[in-house]
């Protein structure tokens, strides 16, 4: 059988290849312990977000007292002091500093949020006081309330996810804070200690199951699994056009061969690179901090859903192959192709909805019909959802469908236009 | 037994048992031309190829030999004209008649010498124990054997020519077409393939077309020589009748301190008696003539008549290149 010939030939070629080998093996490792590094923590549920805090609040005088108060000063500390519930691990990090160090800071998203207090806070926060008091007993008649309003400002890039998330707590926060004052006083006056005012609606938050620690990176592991698989239509796309520069092919075409064993003796070592990548990267995720929720058979399932991803990569190899003029050329086409590929199968981040239709009772979107993005979508449900074969079946089965398409479109061109006699 | 040979003409049996038209000819190129936009690289090019013979083609870099020779073995397709096979047409030729060993080296850098030819020999359907022993004859004959597992990219260049020669005859084809075989070979190796060439020719019986710009190449190992320029066929024969053709003449060659000065010199030396030919090759001046030792002295007479210093002079018998630059007026692009 002449293909498996072809397929030991290249096997042994990718494997001799060391260069290759390491551009393959090394160059999506390398970009995975890069997102690893950058979106590890983000997302997660008990990360403390970074604020800067500007505090321009001059302070204020009890009435009836006549204490010193700073209730700015207040506000940062209980901001300090603030953690996660159930937990020790604080709410925020907090730099105080000036309004233009501030700035420095947002711009360059060293900080998730600024948070700036008005010189007249302590001023407000006693008015609330004096006028919570008046309202509750009427022998404390002849003070007035200094009815002073002040606003604090958030402040943050809105485009900007940690601050959306950091915006998020601190308007919680802060409405929690004046509540807090409030009853605080209220329960001095009535002399019951700290009894909270009764809640009619309870608000939860609730992770999906198993995703509770989630970070960004999870999210973006097996994009990067994905991305690795698509980027081998580039190295397909420069290993088949080398092969035509060579002559080599043209050595091929005179003799028995044909385009069948030329072509599905390609596939073979090319499907077991694409195999191993998933299996590779998945170990280097994994020791990233990936919270991957498989077992042995999620990893069976997500090799062979990488290996149909790896078909579809080298199908569009052969389309690159088929019209580029050498090898460098090849691997630039290839580049200029996967990279906005792997943005649109949403690989590094979601992408807008774009329905055009429904099929088999579920949504169907302009990136389906990339084969890529259904390789994608199982798996992420795989390994970081752990599920079983039955729940991504369609989407591996769109795969298959997508990338049989893919490939008799690359076998017809490759066929055309370099295994027969030249024009 | 069929009843052949009774009317013989022109390369051509006329068998009255079956009605055929019998050729002793390998392949027949007609009219075949190549274009590309306004380049004419193959001109209706007009070739017979006996078979069992070593058909060399002879012209300079970009005169249209591997155009010609691509066409002629179906990698090619050309714009006009046929090739008939053995009495089929190119395209319908079963594969495995011919075995090419290009100009370049085409080999699998990273797969060693006997991975190379096993592969190839697969690529032909060659059952696996006789690819075996036909992979270590090969290794053998051309003196490859000890390397036999070490990977392409390690092997020196002559080593790789000759590979590239093997992977070519692995499956025993009945043509054997060789592009520039020397090119870039040490005289060691040159030997070894020269010899091989002619043993494929005298001891299996098989018919190699041979490319190549090197006269002596040519000269020694070809039955017949095409001579083709621009496109075209010069002139077609056996080298000894090539050399015939263009006389018994002696060549004188000379080279002047300043070459600026060989026209004025030529536009003499043309008006000598018995002179054929007096041309500027490279900067030297080739006279040819019957003689030309005799001739000798009244050329220097001239040279001296015109204040001309020579450097360099040599008179030698008549050789292929010669009848190369009678025929195109100058020298081999080499």
């Amino acid at each position: 059988m002449k293909f498996t010939s072809i397929a030991i030939k290249d096997f042994k070629e990718i494997i001799r290849d060391r260069r290759g080998l390491f551009f393959i093996i090394l160059f999506p490792i390398f970009f995975m312990l890069i997102f690893g590094f950058a979106f590890g923590g983000m997302g997660e549920a008990n990360t403390p977000h970074n604020l800067v805090v500007v505090n321009y609040d001059q302070g204020a005088t009890m009435p009836f007292t006549g204490e010193k108060v700073n209730y700015g000063d207040n506000l940062t500390n209980v901001l300090k002091d603030s953690t996660y519930e159930n937990s020790d691990i604080k709410l925020f990090n907090i730099t105080t500093t000036s309004e233009s160090s501030a700035e420095n800071l947002l711009v360059n998203r060293e900080v998730d949020a600024e948070l700036i207090i008005p010189e007249n806070f302590s001023n407000s926060m006693v008015a609330l006081i004096t006028s919570t008091v008046q309202s509750g007993t009427s022998t404390l008649t002849g003070v007035s309330a200094d009815n002073a309003t002040s606003s604090v400002i958030i402040r943050g890039d809105t485009g900007y996810i940690g601050f959306g998330v950091s915006q998020g707590i601190l308007v919680g926060l802060l409405g929690q804070y004046q509540e807090g004052v409030v009853t605080g006083v209220k329960n001095q006056i009535a002399g019951t200690p700290g009894a909270e005012p009764t809640k009619f609606i309870e608000t939860n938050v609730e992770a999906v199951s198993g995703t509770e620690n989630f970070t960004q990176f999870d999210f973006l592991a097996p994009g990067m699994m994905v991305f690795a698989i698509l980027f081998l239509s580039t190295t397909v796309a420069a290993v088949l056009t080398r092969e035509v520069e060579s002559g080599t092919l043209e050595r091929l075409k005179i003799s028995k061969m044909r385009s069948f064993d030329f072509l599905f003796g390609g596939l073979i070592p090319w499907s077991l690179v694409a195999g191993a990548q998933v299996v590779i990267l998945l170990g280097v995720a994994i020791l990233l901090g990936l919270h991957w929720q498989g077992s042995v058979y999620s990893i069976f399932l997500a090799v062979i859903v990488g290996v149909i991803g790896g078909v579809a990569s080298i199908a569009l190899g052969m389309i690159i192959a088929s019209f580029a003029k050498s090898s460098t050329q090849a691997a630039n086409i290839g580049t200029l192709i996967t990279v906005p590929t792997s943005f649109l199968i949403g690989a590094f981040f979601q992408l807008p909805q774009v329905v055009i239709g429904n099929l088999m009772g579920q949504t169907f979107q302009v990136y389906d019909l990339l084969p890529w993005t259904h390789t994608l979508n199982a798996l992420r449900s795989i390994l970081i959802f752990g599920e079983s074969w039955n729940s991504v079946s369609f989407q591996v089965g769109m795969s298959i469908l997508l990338t049989v398409v893919l490939f008799i479109v690359g076998v017809f061109l490759f066929s055309r236009t370099r295994l027969r006699a030249e024009n | 037994m069929e009843l052949m040979v009774l009317a013989k003409s022109n390369l051509k049996y006329f068998n009255f048992y079956t009605g055929d038209v019998v050729m002793n000819y390998m392949i027949e190129a007609q009219d075949l031309t190549k274009s590309y936009n306004t380049l004419m690289a193959v001109d209706g090019l007009n070739i017979t190829i006996k078979k069992g013979e070593v058909f060399g083609f002879l012209g300079p870099n970009g005169a249209g030999k591997t155009t010609s020779i691509k066409m002629m073995v179906g990698l090619l397709k050309p714009t006009s004209g046929r090739v008939i096979i053995d009495g089929t047409d190119v395209d319908s030729v079963q594969k495995g008649i011919i075995g090419i060993c290009p100009q370049e080296l085409v080999l699998w850098e990273n797969l060693t010498c006997r991975e190379n030819l096993d592969l190839m020999g697969d690529m032909y359907e060659i059952p696996k124990d006789i690819r075996n022993l036909r992979v270590q004859k090969l290794l053998d004959d051309l003196f490859l054997a000890d390397k036999a597992n070490t990977l392409v990219s390690k092997l020196s260049g002559g080593m790789k020519r000759r590979l590239n020669l093997a992977l070519a005859v692995i499956h025993e084809p009945e043509v054997v077409v060789l592009d520039e075989p020397s090119e870039g070979l040490d005289p060691q190796s040159r030997r070894v393939l020269w010899s091989y060439i002619r043993s494929m020719r005298d001891e299996e019986g098989k018919t190699v077309i041979l490319t190549t710009h090197l006269m002596e190449e040519a000269d020694k190992l070809s039955d017949r020589i095409a001579i083709i320029d621009h496109g075209k066929l010069l002139r077609l024969d056996t080298p000894e009748n090539l050399k015939r053709e263009i006389g018994e003449g002696d060549v004188v060659d000379m080279k002047l301190t300043d070459p600026s000065r060989n026209q004025v010199l030529i536009n003499r030396l043309i008006n000598l008696e018995d002179v054929l030919s007096v041309v500027e090759v490279d900067g030297r001046i080739k006279l040819r003539a019957l003689n030309a030792v005799g001739k000798l002295q009244k050329a220097m007479a001239m040279v001296e008549e015109l204040g001309i210093r020579v450097e360099d002079l040599s008179v030698h018998q008549n050789t292929l290149e010669d009848v190369f630059i009678e025929l195109t007026g100058t020298g081999l692009r080499a």
